[in-house]
């Protein structure tokens, strides 16, 4: 079991120094795992068998002892090293493999790959730049930020005029060919 | 002389290659890169040439090497990337890893349509989609260790991991994929070795 110092404070060192003392001298009763029998006062025997006679003071202390090694928190650690054919079972279980995807088909647009719930990556680069490219058109004409007009917007490309249906609304010119994907109303 | 000279440091020094096609410029035979840059075993590779087969053998099919060193990524990271793209043809391959979320898939990515082109510019690979892969493996590249600042004045230190990716490419449909073991081969075999077993040391 491992007792775990987090760092060397001067505190806790003098705290680690007193418990290893108390561990290299034997007090400490935490070592036999609470077979050894408790102490305490015992019968005063003359002869070769005398215990020695810092037990009192033992018995003092360790009746303080416990208190405070109950505080001490034991921490997990591995035991032995995990050799690396366990280690090869666990990385490369099926479970950790990448899946593979079976979701993926072919845009009928521009042929490039898409996920089937997922927009083309492609087809929407190209309509965000051309978005891009109105919005800043839009800012030209507007001149800065809070001038949006309070009607309708139309984007016209080359070669295009206004129709009928556009009469009331704000034009905004495009120096292109009309997109093939952008249909006009 | 001038136009000789950069004509030795443009084509590539195989010495091989040159007295193989009877060249008329022995120039180009020295070599452009410097000793201190090794070339990795993968990178040679591609340099075996085989002799000519007779008319009555199969086809060899073409083998093309390709690698990556020093990416910045984990080897044991990168590997389940390989692992996954082992043994597909290249245009799946592709596709799974332009859908991947990690880092080294576009590293890898990049490296098969690399792989891809030098198949088909200088390897006599007919149709770019008529390849699969054969081998992808990583390797460890070189780690640089550096301090890494914990709170209260503590450090660690880490290392900056660097790993290498190899691709071989065959050409030709991939390989159908073997059929799991059943619990039926496995007792096949068992009764094969009981039937095996003979009686030694006598008559």
């Amino acid at each position: 079991v491992l007792v775990l110092v987090r760092s060397p404070l001067p505190r806790l060192r003098a705290l680690f120094q007193r418990y290893w003392g108390w561990l290299e001298h034997g007090l400490w009763p935490g070592v036999f795992g609470g077979q050894s029998p408790p102490w305490g006062p015992t019968l005063a025997v003359q002869g070769p068998d005398l215990v020695p006679q810092g037990i009192n003071d033992a018995g003092e202390s360790s009746a303080e002892a416990p208190n405070l090694l109950e505080s001490v928190v034991w921490m997990a650690a591995p035991k032995h090293r995990r050799t690396i054919e366990v280690n090869r079972c666990r990385r490369r279980h099926p479970s950790k493999l990448i899946e593979i995807k079976r979701n993926i088909d072919v845009c009928p647009e521009c042929g490039n790959l898409k996920q089937k719930h997922v927009l083309c990556g492609y087809c929407y680069a190209k309509v965000k730049e051309e978005t891009r490219q109105i919005r800043m058109e839009i800012y030209k004409k507007e001149g800065g930020p809070f001038n949006a007009p309070t009607v309708e917007t139309v984007v016209l490309y080359e070669g295009e005029k206004p129709t009928e249906k556009d009469e009331g609304k704000r034009i905004i010119e495009r120096a292109r060919k009309r997109p093939s994907w952008f249909v006009q109303n | 002389s001038g136009a000789a000279w950069a004509r030795g440091l443009l084509s590539w020094a195989r010495p091989e290659r040159c007295l193989a096609s009877g060249s008329l410029f022995p120039l180009s035979c020295i070599h452009t890169s410097t000793s201190l840059q090794k070339i990795g075993k993968w990178e040679k590779k591609n340099r075996i040439v085989y002799p000519p087969q007779l008319p009555g053998e199969p086809r060899r099919p073409a083998e093309i090497y390709h690698c990556r060193r020093d990416i910045k990524y984990s080897k044991d990271k990168m590997w389940y990337l390989a692992k996954l793209i082992k043994g597909m043809s290249i245009d799946q391959a592709l596709a799974q890893l332009e859908f991947s979320d990690k880092k080294g898939a576009k590293v890898i990515k990049e490296v098969l349509l690399e792989a891809q082109e030098m198949a088909v510019r200088k390897h006599n690979v007919e149709f770019k989609s008529n390849l699969h892969i054969a081998e992808s493996q990583t390797g460890r590249g070189r780690y640089v260790k550096r301090l890494r600042c914990h709170g209260k004045g503590m450090f660690g230190m880490m290392k900056i991991s660097r790993c290498h990716y190899f691709v071989k490419l065959v050409e030709g449909p991939p390989p159908p994929p073997e059929p799991p073991r059943t619990g039926f081969d496995q007792a096949k075999e068992y009764v094969q070795q009981l039937r095996n077993r003979t009686l030694v040391h006598t008559l």
